[in-house]
């Protein structure tokens, strides 16, 4: 038997498996997307485009603009927090670059939800800060915290920050520190040698960055149903909502649909940026 | 301060020779105009890394803010895991007694072993589909191999909510009841592509010539594969492994989105307890389950150099054989 036809084999349960279990998924999602539900809440086939046009209802937009604006907001806050970081670390780690990159993937191996509970329990009426205020004095009535944008971004911001770190972290490491000084050597204010030497070299990473955190960000539904409240509430919690407590899967599977459609606009976008930008560097 | 220095070596990587900081402005001018000393390798031992001014001290400061605002929380929690109290504001002392009463819970102690079996089984099932998969991607050059790569990449970047929608309406729409079952089945369909990625890495490093010396004496196929290729992968699958594992163990939203009434997962099980108030038991699950995912990611990382070594010792002891 050739090698060819023999790896073919080998590779086609695995293959078939994710065809079957994911690409078939995504197929029957598309297809209730434009279902209907029966009296019991049952989804079936039909065709309702009513679900898509539902979607720009003004009881639902606003969420969706929000999820967007909330993940904007936790890249932007990521990337300013997390800059300096990696900066630090790649320039001026010295020995100990390697311990503070573990540093900063360590928090990931504790769970997510774990990870948001902690805020809730530091952050709620009776929690940590309120106690600590109230002892001082500085307050009568507990301060509320949770429920407010703030909080939910802070959690995304808490959840995803290492993946901003961490590619950011790489380009500045792959970057020859030599062209910095070159920048200072002719005559380049610290602003200047950063704004036309430093970050053009890692503007690809921290577009990498931003779609890491992006992604996740913009479906999660944890730290905005912790944290948060129904004001506050994402695209992820009116999906979840559709399939737990409204029983409407069609129109949970056509939020879902346009979620994933836009997110695949948003990476074709970053692979094409990202494209480029490895090919002017062969150039 | 001078900012423009000319005439400094370049591409020198060794540390700067320590200078005394403490004169501080005078002192560093004093300490830049000491004449430079030939250093160790006989070359002029120059200052490459920059020196305090582009080192601004609030760097310094962002970082140490950061590293205790993202350990605060965790320890906090693995703390009053030990409270004696109910208390979330005051420590009360020292006691067990969330973590007796976590054992001593009949539905908890369910969701800990459902958890369990969940992760090995999605463990030993992604493990081997995406061994293979890597195997085939690798070395089977045809038409469809640039397909099953795109299918293989889309589950790492597609979001939980997504998989966990797609995975639900799946299961409904055969008609396959939501159980423990249908966890393994989503979980092991969204580790596959983890394990592949991760095994190929290895396998593309291989060398070829190997193979085909084995091939040219007479193995079979299985027996190359056995015998050449495995024995190389193998750290790499063991890591794999265990980082599914893991990923599994703490997998929320997408054993959320498929499981059934009882036994539900640990994760879900912590997110019902939480949207009903903050419970100190909480925190003693969260202890517990950062211990099992930190042993399983330890171990990953520990083990492909202990087993890289002697996997490494073996080939080259049989070549030189």
């Amino acid at each position: 038997m050739s090698e060819r036809r023999f790896a073919g084999l080998v590779l086609l349960p695995g293959a078939a498996w994710l065809v079957l279990l994911f690409v078939v998924p995504l197929g029957i999602t598309l297809a209730i997307s434009f279902g209907v539900t029966d009296e019991l809440g049952n989804a079936l086939y039909a065709w309702n485009p009513e679900n898509y046009e539902r979607i720009l209802d003004p009881l639902f937009a606003p969420i969706l603009l929000r999820s967007v604006g909330y993940a904007a907001a936790t890249v932007l806050l990521c990337m300013l927090i997390g800059y300096p970081i990696a900066y630090y670390i790649a320039r001026f780690g010295g020995r100990y670059k390697y311990l503070l990159v573990a540093l900063v993937v360590l928090p990931f191996l504790v769970n997510y939800l774990i990870r948001i509970y902690a805020w809730t329990a530091i952050l709620s009426d009776e929690g940590l800060v309120n106690g600590i205020l109230a002892d001082a004095g500085m307050t009568d009535d507990a301060v509320r915290f949770l429920n407010t944008p703030w909080a939910v971004v802070g959690g995304l911001v808490y959840g995803y920050l290492a993946f901003m770190i961490l590619p950011i972290y790489a380009a500045l490491d792959r970057m020859d520190p030599t062209t910095i000084e070159a920048g200072k050597d002719l005559y380049g204010t610290r602003w200047q040698t950063f704004r036309h030497v430093t970050w053009p070299a890692t503007f690809q990473g921290v577009l990498a960055g931003s779609v890491l955190v992006f992604l996740p960000t913009v479906g999660d539904f944890v730290s905005a149903q912790l944290l948060g409240g129904p004001d506050t509430y994402m695209v992820g919690n009116l999906i979840q909502q559709q399939f737990f407590d409204a029983n409407n899967y069609p129109f949970g599977a056509a939020l879902t649909t346009v979620l994933m459609a836009f997110l695949l606009i948003f990476m074709a976008f970053y692979l094409r940026s990202a494209g480029r930008a490895a090919r002017e560097a062969r150039v | 301060m001078a900012r423009y220095r000319i005439g400094r070596l370049r591409g020198d990587k060794r540390p700067p020779t320590p200078v005394p900081r403490a004169a501080g402005e005078g002192g560093e001018a004093a300490a830049r105009d000491s004449r430079p000393r030939p250093g160790p390798s006989g070359r002029v031992d120059r200052v490459s890394r920059p020196r305090d001014f582009d080192r601004p001290r609030f760097l310094r400061l962002v970082v140490a803010v950061f590293l205790v605002w993202t350990f605060a929380p965790i320890a906090i929690v693995i703390l009053f895991s030990f409270n004696a109290g109910r208390s979330l504001q005051n420590f009360d002392g020292f006691s067990t007694q969330w973590y007796s009463e976590f054992f001593a819970n009949p539905q908890l102690r369910e969701s800990l072993y459902a958890s369990l079996g969940i992760a090995v089984a999605t463990m030993i099932v992604a493990t081997i589909l995406g061994t293979m998969l890597a195997y085939g991607l690798v070395r089977a050059r045809n038409r469809l191999s640039p397909v099953t790569n795109v299918i293989m990449l889309v589950p790492l970047v597609v979001p939980e909510i997504v998989a966990g929608v797609t995975a639900l309406l799946l299961f409904t729409q055969v008609g396959m009841e939501l159980s423990v079952t249908t966890i393994i089945l989503a979980h092991i369909t969204f580790s596959i592509s983890f394990v592949t990625v991760i095994v190929r890495g290895r396998l593309s490093a291989l060398n070829r010539e190997v193979e085909e010396a084995a091939l040219d004496l007479g193995a079979t196929r299985t027996q190359t594969l056995r015998l050449i290729v495995l024995p190389e992968l193998w750290p790499a699958i063991v890591a794999a492994a265990l980082i599914i594992f893991a990923l599994s163990f703490d997998d929320f939203v997408l054993s959320f989105f498929t499981t059934g009434e009882t036994p539900q997962p640990l994760p879900v099980r912590i997110y019902s307890s939480i949207r009903f108030g903050v419970t100190p038991t909480i925190n003693a699950i969260g202890t517990l389950m950062l211990v099992v995912s930190v042993t399983a990611i330890a171990i990953a990382l520990a083990l492909p150099r202990v087993l890289g070594r002697r996997g490494g010792g073996v080939l080259i002891g049989r070549d030189a054989a």
